[in-house]
């Protein structure tokens, strides 16, 4: 065990993992952070926190971490480039395992443009497989980036995210390649809709030997609406949305319901995907959703969570 | 190529306000080709100074770039008596540029343009910046494209996950950097460099403002100020250590 968290011990046990997403509030109050782990708890085994995901200004990762493990979730702290040069990088990484945050997903972070402070001035003092490197580097060797000596233990369970669609997608599965031998432990992957162009990528993938070292974790979007869709389809990059899921939303009835349906199909024909070891639910702002996909992917029950102290071995 | 842009004229006249009687600098290099500070520029500028009610008591083109301290004072002081009537020096050149001019003059010395970016230049009408001057330069693992300068996100090892159909997610006009860097690589044979993994990069070596003294060179100690250090740069084994006991 590097890390000894929850998601570590789920995966390396052989189960299928479930993980979602949780985006902090806009706002100071502790009791969003612990309504959504009350909600997600018992139907994932680890609950990914944003890092001021879309360059919007949200409660830090951080401290939302802090607050799921104090409800007893296993958190994964998103933490980006964009917003933190070295220093405050490691030095949340500290924190993050003095608060007993125990995975870690290391993230480019969207530009500032599309967030709500676009004048702001972005740092990427590091890049995301540098990130990975570094926080490997402080785990296994020890050490800081500038080769001073950290005192005590930092168990890391180490994420990294794979966008298999991009556009050219050639060398999608190269890059992954850099981030496994950075030293991520797992991945999550962007939402896959289109299955087919997902299975030619982890055969890829698989043929690169790349599977063998790390716990690949495939990301699925739950679509509310016509317009979420369309709006995805057209304006969010790295996603490949087929136009046979376009028109079934439109010929839905019941719109979320037919987002629901489809968003368990995925599920269940990525799972009989070779090499795919999870899956990661990012309902964006519609959470509630969570439990009922879990459910009806045959997802439940979730391994029993371990809430005690974790240590890496 | 310095790519500069000339500011506003209201800008221009509001900087200059209280001053009566202004003397116009340009420079023949950059901002003559670029046509921000060449002499088609100075006489425009006295036009437009003189409607706006100043007087403008001369204007110089220095022989050399206008960053030249060298032949940039000489001139001036061929210039001695139409300065010695000026209240103010307006300069159409970059900022560099400018700033000779002002440590040269006693009166003060203002810019009239915005300086931007180091570039290409494609033609007379289209430039685009090439180069942050960071200061340890990567092109030779990049194919001769620099992520630093074209990355909307300075990224080192390869792409973020937001491209398009090969363009920025930041600007949908642009390529993305990495899309090209991967493309040239290999084509030109050169795609292992892709998967060599970049170590963070060494800012040092940008920290401003730097200073090169050449006269120094070779004597004890370090040559220059500024970080521009000869060292190499930073591998795994050579971290240890690195930057021991830290910076005040
Ligand atoms: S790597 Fe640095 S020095 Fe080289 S072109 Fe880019 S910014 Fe300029
Ligand atoms: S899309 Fe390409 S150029 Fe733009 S920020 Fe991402 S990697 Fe950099």
């Amino acid at each position: 065990m590097k890390s000894g968290s929850h998601l570590e011990k789920v995966l390396t046990a052989g189960h299928f993992a479930v993980t979602a997403e949780l985006g902090p509030p806009k706002g100071g109050d502790a009791g969003v952070i612990r309504h959504g782990a009350a909600m997600l708890k018992d139907v994932c085994d680890a609950l990914n926190v944003t890092d001021n995901q879309t360059a919007v200004v949200r409660m830090s990762s951080v401290a939302a971490c802090a607050i799921l493990k104090q409800e007893g979730v296993d958190p994964v702290l998103q933490m980006t480039c964009r917003d933190r040069n070295r220093l405050a990088i490691q030095s949340d990484i500290l924190g993050a395992s003095a608060l007993g945050i125990r995975n870690i997903l290391c993230l480019t972070g969207d530009h500032q443009k599309f967030g709500n402070h676009p004048t702001a001035k972005n740092v990427h003092d590091i890049d995301s497989i540098q990130l990975v490197q570094m926080v490997k580097r402080m785990r296994d060797e020890r050490k800081f980036d500038c080769g001073e000596e950290i005192q005590g233990e930092l168990p890391f369970f180490i994420g990294a995210a794979a966008n298999p669609f991009a556009d050219p997608y050639e060398f999608r599965p190269i890059r992954l390649a850099k981030k496994v031998k950075a030293g991520a432990d797992f991945i999550q992957s962007q939402a896959v809709f289109n299955v087919e162009k997902f299975r030619d990528y982890m055969a890829r993938v698989r043929d690169m030997g790349l599977l063998e070292k790390v716990y690949f974790l495939a990301g699925v979007i739950p679509v509310k609406s016509v317009g979420m869709i369309r709006y995805m389809k057209e304006s969010v990059a790295g996603l490949d949305i087929p136009d046979e899921l376009v028109r079934r939303m439109e010929n839905a009835e019941k719109a979320r319901e037919e987002g629901v349906r489809i968003c368990v199909e995925l599920i269940q024909q990525i799972r009989e995907i070779p090499g795919v070891r999870g899956v990661h639910i990012m309902a964006v702002a519609w959470e509630s959703i969570v439990p009922r996909i879990v459910e009806e992917a045959g997802l439940l029950p979730r391994p029993v969570a371990s809430t005690g102290p974790t240590q890496g071995e | 190529m310095i790519i500069t842009e000339q500011k506003p004229l209201d800008e221009i006249l509001a900087i200059l306000e209280g001053h009566e009687s202004v003397f116009l600098v340009g420079c023949p290099i950059c901002a003559t080709t670029w046509g921000t500070g060449g002499e088609p520029q100075l006489r425009q500028m006295k036009a437009a100074l003189e409607a706006a009610g100043k007087r403008c008591v001369g204007t110089l083109m220095p022989e050399e770039s206008t960053c030249d301290q060298r032949t940039t004072r000489l001139m001036l002081r061929r210039s001695k008596e139409a300065l010695e009537q000026a209240d103010a020096v307006l300069v159409l050149a970059c900022g560099a540029g400018t700033q000779t001019v002002a440590a040269l003059v006693d009166v003060p010395t203002y810019p009239a343009n915005n300086t931007l970016y180091l570039a290409r230049l494609q033609s007379l009408m289209v430039s685009d910046e090439r180069c942050r001057l960071c200061g340890e330069c990567v092109l030779a693992e990049t194919g001769g494209i620099c992520p630093v300068t074209l990355c909307a996100k300075g990224l080192a090892n390869g792409p973020c996950g937001g491209y398009r159909d090969g363009k920025c997610e930041v600007d949908g006009t642009q390529d993305c950097a990495w899309v090209l860097i991967y493309r040239r690589l290999h084509e030109l044979g050169q795609e292992e460099r892709f998967q060599v993994i970049r170590e963070p990069k060494d800012w040092s070596k940008a920290r401003h403002p730097r200073l090169i003294d050449k006269r120094l060179e070779g004597e004890k100690g370090e040559s220059t100020k500024g970080g521009a250090q000869p060292a190499p740069s930073p591998g795994p084994s050579q971290r240890e250590g690195k930057r021991k006991g830290g910076e005040a």
